[in-house]
Parts: structure tokens; sequence; C-alpha cells
């Protein structure tokens, strides 16, 4: 067995693109736990959502071996997500780690989120491995982002590794500088099991799958276990460890990074941060866990087939069991029926749990445009939190509402400040300041509505700066607005799901985008179909899609006949993910259409 | 009981810029293998019933020479015709000679529908067409003058940049000609065709729609009945033969890339004239449940401007076809008419029926 001297538990942090995975899968070869044939690109990265978009939303844990001077060590490596949205996760799988790698790409330098997850390793009092990947790249610029790294973070230079992952080059140093730098775990064998459960999977045949970090004892296959938070007790069928495929032990020791499972079918009993001990001689403390997680951006979710509204309470209770972060309870709406009113980090977090509900679970959904938490002063001095414009109370009992806002950290080129200060006025910014890297490039401080980020400021942050920029946020409180609820109708009828909330100066001309933009998303119809925004029984705005003017297949003889029947399936297939209401179809998209502040183009 | 016949002709002197039916360059050795083929496909497969509609179309059936056209009477010759046959032949104008109209006549051939498409010069060029107005009129006697009566024209409308202005000046002359059947066409772009592969754009669908009711108003004006969403015939001459597919009934379907429809199978030939010659013909089959043939015949029938007879319906598939699907909805709604003895579609929808026909798959 290995000593625990010789286990090294580590992370490896970055701003998303700077490489963390190809590094992760050069780690991976270099320790042979895979080969170099059967490797996929992004090896950690298991769901297809992460593979295609080249992100990395789930954390994972991969124990590797690795010989060095005449020693044998056990190296875990525990994946992290890099977006902004996850990094509760982030938070997560470094409490189960002893040391993080710092990835930087040598041609951008420090981002905004190389520094927030810098942050996040320092409170966890973990060792820093700074690294500068990409060297091959033909504008990479190792000095500058040396010096970077030195100025912004305090590292000396002989602590920074130089890699490129794509071509290999300094792996094997990487690999053991991790040996020589990162700590041993501590903790006592000999205690009392304390397991931190940082990640959990449901499998439908094990149940549910715990990920642990044994602080402290051991734990063994047979062992009754209590789960402490909810003292919930199981028999443990399985222990092991991934490398990265499943390798089962016979326990896993003090330091290890490892699962079990035992029939846990209960999915509410695991909570991730809690501790898992034995019951016949159970800890004394609990480990300190996270610090509870809280949603920024909440939305409605509903299946399109209102039948399958149970399917889509399994399908969230089983995501909800690997992501602690999402949340949701019971939700109608007069429009779209039965769903789940649902809580979510970022908005990039919705579209992953959207997009795993269509695809795992298979059941097609409608998305309502996703809502930050409003603080409402009822006039009789109550204040009331909304997380859904439909619940908005009637205008003559507000005394006021309170609206969050965010602080961000912009990490820009100094050529696009112009751009950008544009874009964060227009979003309702008020300025904080503006801090110098270097000479080129610039930290920008703004105080922004939350509201105003959660649909498309990164987007537009994004595409005006040609992709430079750079962006994080920290949430500083709520600030009192000037808000209205704006309705829209559809054919004369108010589409529930549809409503908003909006600052009242920007009430007019958001309501003219909005039924401008739904004129472009929803098909024409047999009928011709009046929309528009209101602002309580003030029209504000108006706009009618002209009815279908044709939809024929002018040509129909004997070899058209089967053509034609299939492509009325696939048209009906088509309108099978719209949802009707009354006499109008009405795309997915559309529900997404009324947060955009300004008009999307034709096609 | 199958009594028509389609018989598909997938040679052409030239290629269309807007076509994607089975064809190719003509090619006699080629035209010879493939008739050889097709004897063989009709000999084996034809049951022997009277036919009454038969439909010689293409590719361009007009491009076989007076030889070839001896080899397809062979074929012909097979089948046992009804004293009052339908039997048609697509010609297009550029390839029809006295010699061929003559062979065409003692084949038993009574229809000539010919490929006219537009008389104006410039949609010519850009349908890559190789006649002129001119040479249709020329045609045309020739082939009244041949003793034919009963022809029948297409045009095509919605090139780039057509005007109703032009397609005014389309319609005059095709009513100049004097024939008695107009088949019509909103311009089509697919991919694999040479407007394709520039491509070309369709016209807006609001403008598509403006011609279209601007045809049938002027053609209703001038004595044509609007019988089909495409088509239109003067003094109730409609197509026979395809009205049999409307009314969803049993036709054969023999050659590259034709399609059948016999008993309760609806089935697709090959588009490789490698399988075809290899007796590899058929590649798709459909075994319709009853719920199918029902769907079809309503998707067929509603393309008819009088609709579907509600008795015949009955009488044929046994069951009310105000029963099917949310049809009462639809009648509700004002999409549907039941005029008492026929239900169809309101003819404000038609041109966007699928909308309507999209409920009953």
């Amino acid at each position: 067995m290995i000593k625990q001297e010789n286990i090294r538990n580590f992370s490896i942090i970055a701003h998303i693109d700077h490489g963390k995975s190809t590094i992760a899968d050069r780690i991976l070869e270099i320790t042979n736990a895979v080969s170099l044939h059967d490797s996929k690109n992004q090896m950690l990265d298991s769901m297809d959502i992460e593979r295609e978009r080249g992100i990395t939303i789930k954390l994972n844990a991969v124990e590797l071996n690795y010989h060095y001077k005449n020693e044998d060590y056990i190296l875990n490596l525990i994946d992290t997500p890099g977006h902004v949205d996850f990094s509760y996760e982030v938070s997560r799988s470094l409490a189960a780690s002893d040391g993080a790698i710092l990835v930087v790409d040598a041609a951008q330098g420090i981002e905004a989120q190389t520094l927030a997850n810098l942050f996040l390793a320092l409170d966890n009092d973990l060792t820093i491995i700074p690294v500068i990947n990409k060297i091959d790249l033909p504008n990479a610029d190792v000095d500058k982002v040396t010096k970077e790294l030195m100025d912004t973070f305090g590292f000396s230079k002989d602590e920074i590794i130089l890699t490129s992952a794509k071509t290999g080059v300094g792996i094997k140093e990487l690999v053991e500088a991790i040996i020589k730098r990162v700590p041993a775990p501590k903790g006592d064998i000999k205690s009392p099991l304390q397991g931190l459960i940082f990640d959990s999977i449901y499998d439908s045949y094990k149940g549910v799958i715990i990920l642990t970090r044994i602080k402290n004892g051991e734990l063994k296959k047979g062992d009754k276990i209590k789960l402490m938070s909810t003292d919930a007790i199981y028999d443990v069928t399985e222990v092991g460890v991934y490398t990265p495929s499943v390798k089962e032990k016979e326990k896993l020791v003090c330091g290890e990074v490892g699962y079990f499972w035992g029939s846990i079918k209960s999915i509410n009993d695991v909570q991730i941060g809690d501790t898992v001990t034995l019951e016949s001689n159970p800890a004394k403390d609990m480990l300190p866990g996270y610090k509870k997680i809280s949603q920024v951006v909440f939305a409605g979710l509903y299946p399109t087939e209102t039948s399958r509204y149970n399917d889509l309470r399994d399908a969230l209770e089983k995501l909800k069991l690997n992501d602690a972060s999402l949340s949701f309870e019971p939700e109608t709406s007069h429009a779209l029926g039965f769903g789940f009113r649902c809580g979510f980090l970022g908005l990039l977090h919705m579209e992953i749990v959207e997009e795993r509900i269509e695809r795992e679970f298979n059941i097609p959904l409608i998305a309502t445009s996703p809502s930050v938490v409003y603080e409402v002063k009822l006039t009789n001095g109550e204040i009331i939190r909304i997380d859904s414009p439909q619940k908005m109370p009637e205008k003559t009992n507000i005394s006021s509402v309170s609206e969050p806002y965010i602080k961000t950290n912009i990490f820009t080129p100094a050529e696009y400040i112009g751009p950008i200060m544009e874009l964060c006025q227009n979003k309702r910014g008020n300025y904080i300041n503006l801090e110098y890297i270097d000479a080129k490039r610039v930290i920008i401080h703004y105080e922004l509505p939350l509201s105003e980020v959660v649909y498309d400021f990164f987007d537009k942050l994004k595409s005006s700066t040609k992709g430079y920029a750079s962006f994080d946020y920290e949430l500083i409180g709520y600030k009192e607005s000037n808000l209205v609820k704006m309705d829209i109708l559809i054919n004369g009828e108010i589409v529930d799901a549809l409503t908003t909330i909006v600052h009242k100066d920007f009430a007019y001309q958001r309501g003219k985008v909005v039924v401008e933009n739904l004129k472009k998303l929803i098909p024409r119809q047999m009928f011709v179909v009046p929309i528009q925004a209101a602002l309580g029984s003030k029209i504000i705005a108006r706009s009618d899609i002209k009815a279908l003017r044709k939809d024929v297949l002018a040509k129909c003889y004997g070899g058209d006949v089967s053509r034609k029947k299939k492509l009325l399936e696939k048209q009906k297939e088509g309108k099978k993910r719209m949802k009707q209401l009354g006499t109008v179809m009405i795309p997915q998209d559309a529900f997404l259409a009324v947060l955009s502040n300004e008009e999307i183009n034709d096609e | 009981m199958t009594n028509s016949v389609y018989i598909h002709i997938p040679f052409c002197n030239n290629i269309c810029s807007y076509c994607d039916f089975s064809k190719v360059y003509y090619n006699n050795d080629l035209v010879n293998k493939y008739l050889d083929s097709l004897f063989l496909e009709v000999k084996n497969n034809y049951q022997g019933e009277i036919i009454n509609t038969l439909y010689i179309g293409g590719g361009s059936p007009s491009s076989l020479s007076i030889d070839n056209l001896n080899k397809l009477n062979d074929i012909i010759k097979i089948f046992k015709l009804s004293s009052d046959i339908e039997f048609t032949i697509e010609v297009n104008p550029d390839d029809i000679t006295k010699d061929k109209l003559l062979f065409y006549k003692e084949m038993g051939i009574n229809r000539i529908s010919i490929g006219v498409e537009s008389t104006i010069n410039k949609y010519l060029k850009y349908l890559n067409r190789r006649h002129d107005f001119k040479l249709v009129q020329d045609k045309i006697k020739l082939i009244k003058d041949m003793g034919f009566s009963n022809i029948s024209v297409d045009l095509i409308y919605g090139m780039k940049d057509e005007t109703l202005h032009d397609l005014e000046k389309d319609l005059n002359n095709l009513l100049s000609l004097d024939i008695n059947h107009i088949s019509t066409y909103s311009l089509e772009i697919h991919d694999n065709t040479l407007l394709g592969i520039n491509n070309d754009k369709r016209i807006s669908d609001d403008f598509d729609r403006k011609m279209y009711d601007y045809i049938d108003n002027y053609l209703e004006k001038n004595g044509f009945e609007h019988y089909e969403i495409s088509n239109f015939a003067k003094y109730k001459t409609y197509s026979q033969h395809n009205l049999v597919y409307w009314n969803n009934l049993n036709y054969y379907g023999f050659g590259i890339g034709a399609s059948g429809y016999i008993d309760n199978i609806r089935y697709q030939n090959t588009k490789s004239f490698t399988s075809y010659f290899l007796e590899k013909r058929i590649i798709n089959k459909e075994i319709l449940s009853n719920e199918d043939t029902i769907s079809y015949a309503l998707i067929l029938g509603f393309r008819k401007i009088k609709g579907i007879n509600k008795n015949d319906f009955y009488n044929r598939y046994h069951v009310d076809i105000l029963s099917l699907y949310n049809i009462k909805d639809l009648i509700k709604e004002g999409l549907l008419i039941d005029d008492g003895k026929y239900l169809k579609i309101n003819k404000e929808y038609l041109y966007v029926e699928n909308s309507i026909l999209e409920n009953f798959v």
C-alpha cells in the first residue's frame, strides 16, 4: 500500500480556454492512465456537452500513479470547471485538494477567472504551482506573462513552469513539481472516519455514487456508514477509485480520493459538502464543508408536452444529485401549464441544465426568460422576495423595489475601454474605477444590475472586444430601482411566461424591441396575430405577425406522394417543439426573446 | 385494381436549371439498354388489368428517336389499353417533329403535355430552356394539325425579378395558344440543380402568393376551371391520370425513379441505372395501415378544389370523414368547408394547405 506521505491531491484551475483539459490529458498520458492511442481529446470532460463546447462543467477525480526517485506516488487529479457560473464547483474540488496548478495562456495572460480561481485556491490554503501554457503558440509572450504572474500575484520566476500541453513540453517537470511542492495530505488513519463528500452521481443500477476525500480514518467495503448532516445510514457495497476507468478497492484511506456506493436510493439523503463517518465509531465533528450556495438566476422550465411533467421532476431530481447548485420547486403558468421554477448559478448553468434535460432525458423543454430575485417593499412595510416577474404584487401595494447589483472585473486590452464603457452604460451601469495591469491591459470595475447581465452581456462583451475581454463578477447587494412589470399580449391574451420586470426609463424601448423580436421568432400562422407590450393596462408597443401566405407543395403527382407525407410529418414534428397558446404556435426561443434589448436580425 | 400506369423516361437532350428529377443526357446505347430493362419490369409486374390512364413522363420522353419509340411501343403493347384511355406523353417544344408526332398517334397517345414553362426569353434562358415562344406557337400548331386535341401546357412562375406584368404576358400568350389545360408551378430551387448550385434565392412567400392569386383570377376569368392546387382545365378536360393520384387510387410506376401504389403498398424505384439494370428496382416500400391509407386519402383529396366527396369516402373507407382527426374543429375555424356533399379546404387557405394537412399525419 502507498504511504500517506506519497499521496498528492491537486486541482487544475484556469481561465476558460487556457488549456486546462489538455494539460489534464497530458498528465493522464505521462502517468500511463490512458494510452496515447485510445485517448480522446479532453478525457475528463465526459459529458457530450463538455466536449462539444470545450468547457468543463462537472468535476472529476482521477487516481494516477507515478514513479519518482525510487518511490511510488499516487496523484489524485480533481478537475474543475472554468466558467464564472461554476466557481462554486471549483471551490468544492479545491476543498478536496492540497495543491492547485494555476494555468495561464502564454498569449492571453491573466484573465478574469484566473484571478477569481486563484483567490478561491488561496482561501482554501492550497499550494499553487503557476504554469504558463501554450508556449508553442506563435504569439506566445512568455516574458510578458511571467512578469504579469510575478507582479500581480507575487510568484518568483523559478516557481513558474513553462508547458505546451499540445506538444507535451514541460509536463514531466510539472508532474514532478506536484510531487515536490504539493504537501502530502494531513490526517490520521487511526482517527474516526471523516470523508468530505464533494460530488455524487446517480446510477440507475447502483443508486447514488458518492465521491469523497478521506480526511481521517478509513472507509472499507462492508462498513456501515453515516451521513452526518442527515443521519442516514447505509452499508457500503463497493469502494474504489477512477483511473479514469473504475477500479474497485478494498478500502479508501486517509488522504485518498475515491468513490463508494451502497444502495442509496434516496437522493435527498446525500448533500454535497456533508461528512461521511462510520456508524460504529462516529467522528465527533463534521468537516467544514462548503458555504451554502445561493442561486442568482431563476427561470421556469416547462415540458412542451404537458404529460411529461413527472418525467421532468425525475430528471431534475437526478441532475440535482451531482449538481447541488441547482434548485427547483413546482410552478404553474397559465400559458405553459405545470413546470418548475428553477434556480441557477448563472446563464450558462441554466443552458447546460436545459440541454442535459433535453439530451439525457429526452424531454423537450420551454424555458421562460431568466429573472433575478427582486426585493419588494410593500406599503404595509413587509419585504418580500420575488424570483418570478409574475409574482410581482399589484402596483398600488408596492412601496419600492430593489434589485441585486454586481461589481464587475472586466479584463481587457486598453483599446477596448471605450466600447466596454458604452456597453456597461447601456446596461444601467455605474462606473467605479479602472486599474492598469500594465501599459496595455486594464481591469474595469462597474456596478451593474444583475438582471442586465444575465441575458446577453457576456456575448456583447465578447463581440465588442473581438473576444479579448474576460469577465467575472461578485454580488454586492441590493439597490432600489424604478422597476415595473411589463406584460406581453399575444393575440390579445397576456402570456404570463413572457412577463418581465424592466426599468421604467427603458420600458418603451424594451417593449418595442420585444414585440419586434417576437414577430421575427414566431412563425406566421393561418391568421394575423397581434403582439403587444403593456405596462398595466397601457399598451406601449404593438406589432402584427402577418398571416402565412404560402405553405404548399405546388406539384404533387405519383412520385411526390410519399415525399409529401414525409414533409408533413417533418413539419408536424417541428411544431411539436412549439407551445400552442390558443390557436398560436410559439417556438421555444421566443420565451427568451423578452430579455434581449436589441433587435435580432432576420434569419 | 390497378388501372393506371406511369412510365419514366429519364433522358434529356438538355438539362434545365431547376430540374431535380431523375434524368441523364440522351445516349442511344443507354436508352436501348434502359428500354430492355423497362420491358422486363413491365412484363414481370403487370397483372393484366385494363389500363384507363397511361402517362409517359420524364426526363424528356420526347428525346426518344423513332427507333427508340419503336422499342417503347413494344412495351406499350404489353398493356391491355381501354378503348377510352387517356394516354399522355410529356414533350419539349424543341424535341417535337412531325415524324415523332405521327408515331405517338400510332402508339395510341391522345394527350400531349408540353413544357412551355415561360414565354419570355430572359426567363427561358434563366431556366435553361432551348426554345422561344415562336417555336412553341409553331409546334402547337403542328400538334393540332396532327389531330391532337387534348393539350396541356406547363407554366413556371416566381423567377427572380419576375413582375406581375411579366406573368400577365405569359398568361396572355398561353391563352393565345388555345389549349385546354394548364399546369402552373411556383419555381422551387433545389440543391443539386443549377439554380441551387448558384445559390439563387426564391422569391418571397408574399409575392409568390400574389402571383398565385393572379393566375387563379386570370385563368378563371378566361374560362379555365381551377380544379386542383396547380391545375386548370377548360371543358372539364381534367388530367384523368393525375386524378388517379389525387383520388388515392392504385397505379403502376415503371422505370427509374418511378413510384407506384399497388394494393396497400407504396413503393419507389431506384434512381441508379446500375441497380435498375440488375433488376434491383425497388428501394423503398411503405406498407400502409388503414390509418395511413386514410391519411393519404385526405392529403391527396384536399388538393382538389372541389374537395372530397363525403359519400364516396364513406363507401370506400367505411368511416365518416367528419369524425376523423380534428376535422370538426377545422371546419369551425373556417379552414375546411363542408358544403353538404363535399368537404374541401377553404380556397383562401389552399395555398397554405400544409398547415392544415399536417393534422392528418
